[in-house]
């Protein structure tokens, strides 16, 4: 990877394994068990993400706010559909926020949709306005980088859908470009976004329950 | 929409949440009927879910709080449901299709396909040990930043790029970043160092020629600065800095 750095010398940060917290995905196996300092911990990692997906989607903070905060509770009460075959806890997490974001932003239609469109259109890459900050870590770096190697149609039919919360059908309107086409180039440029991010969705490899390596 | 074929072509909008209620609930009874769509879809929404990593965005303290309220009066769907078929069904999907990529690759001796099969195994345990690490380190650098007590300093380098270093001395914890920097040339690398009264300390060495990087703190205790040095490729075989090329206080 070459991106995260490794000390030799026997540097505490990099030890071993007993001096790592747990990750995401074991976190949320002991939150399905009820274990509510798991959940706390989960929270730090995942919460600032989920909030600001929220953020991005809805724009309006204080309904960023409710929505992170009915995405996080439905975590802890339904974490035990979490299943690791399918894919990471972060994903998982953020595929609930996601879809409560989307699902504010389409039932507040009326007045603040139009509000919405001409926001989203006047003329920003969605993804550009993004706060720069010493958030930019490596992964988003890598975000970005996989972003650009997307042809132009690719990323804006993404980006529109994912940021702004459109339906392919509102994309397709708002880019003026035929309906099939869309929905085409979305998945073509996820598929390429996956193959560019190394994303791999595995079986986990010793049945349930089993922690990593 | 009634053509399969048809349906399939959806799946990216609907990785997106692009998809109208009706057409979702189409769509989730087409995956429902075939596997190697399933298998598709969950790496989509997998990589969907990563452009979140782009809207990261430390939340209000209260909303901590309150969630934390709302989830201790709040009951949980109980374990033990549906965990162990789909598994099953999906590593199934999973062997189809390396036994696909064995035979187009004209493996077809039953060794051969062995061999294939023992190298792929190895191979994507690397690569998930690998992301494993990946994300703990993400974990941690989440954990840092979100922490009610995270304090950040950040300084530019002399030829180019910043160093920017984040701590919660709450969690004895913290991270360097090193980001822009001139590349150190080709069989030179940058280290980071953690700055104590006692001297420096090494926290990590770049991979040769690279000006971007990022270094987790395990510990901070009474340190007062970060540096970055410039040594040869693999560090600096001293323990101390060779040539100092930045320092931020904490």
């Amino acid at each position: 990877m070459g991106v995260t750095t490794r000390a030799g010398r026997g540097d505490p940060a990099w030890t071993g394994p007993e001096h790592v917290p747990m990750g995401p995905d074991e976190l949320l196996r002991q939150v399905a068990r009820g274990d509510e300092q798991a959940f706390r911990s989960l929270y730090s990692m995942i919460a600032p993400r989920v909030y600001g997906l929220a953020r991005r989607v809805l724009r309006d903070p204080a309904q960023a706010e409710e929505v992170a905060q009915e995405a996080l509770v439905e975590v802890w009460r339904t974490a035990a559909r979490f299943d690791s075959a399918k894919g990471s806890a972060t994903s998982w997490v953020l595929t609930i926020a996601h879809r409560r974001a989307v699902d504010r932003v389409r039932s507040a239609q009326a007045g603040a949709e139009r509000e919405r469109r001409v926001a989203a259109a006047s003329g920003q890459t969605p993804y550009d306005d993004v706060v720069e900050e010493v958030t930019a870590s490596l992964e988003q770096q890598q975000v970005r980088r996989c972003l650009q190697g997307l042809t132009d149609l690719q990323r804006e039919a993404i980006t529109l859908a994912y940021y702004s919360g459109f339906t392919y059908r509102e994309v397709a309107e708002k880019l003026d470009t035929a309906l099939p086409t869309i929905k085409t180039r979305m998945r073509d440029g996820l598929i390429r976004l996956r193959d560019c991010l190394g994303v791999e969705v595995s079986p986990a490899p010793a049945g349930p329950g089993s922690v990593r390596r | 929409m009634s053509q399969p074929t048809e349906i399939h072509s959806l799946a990216g909008a609907f990785a997106l949440d692009a998809l109208s209620e009706f057409e979702r609930a189409a769509f989730v009874r087409h995956v429902a009927e075939c596997s190697a769509c399933e298998f598709e879809v969950s790496e989509l929404r997998e990589t969907a879910s990563r452009l979140g990593d782009l809207a990261w965005e430390a939340p209000p303290a209260r909303l901590r709080d309150a969630v934390f309220a709302e989830v201790a009066r709040t009951r949980q769907v109980p374990v033990g449901r549906a965990p162990v078929e789909p598994r099953e069904v999906k590593a199934v999907t999973r062997w189809r299709r390396w036994t696909a990529a064995a035979v187009a690759a004209g493996v077809v001796a039953l060794g051969g396909i062995a061999t294939v099969w023992v190298v792929q195994e190895q191979r994507v345990g690397d690569v998930r040990a690998q992301a494993d690490q990946l994300r703990r380190d993400q974990a941690r650098i989440a954990a840092v930043l979100a922490a009610g007590d995270v304090k950040i300093n950040s300084g530019t380098v002399p030829g180019g790029g910043n160093m920017t270093v984040a701590i919660s001395r709450g969690l004895d914890d913290g991270v360097i970043m090193l980001d822009g920097l001139r590349s150190p040339g080709a069989d030179n690398a940058y280290e980071l160092w953690l700055v104590t009264a006692g001297g420096p300390t090494s926290v990590g060495v770049l991979d040769p020629g690279t000006g971007q990087g990022t270094a987790l703190l395990d510990s901070i205790g009474s340190a007062s600065a970060v540096a970055v040095s410039r040594e040869k490729a693999g560090g600096s075989t001293t323990g101390t800095p060779t040539v100092v090329v930045s320092t931020v206080a904490l």
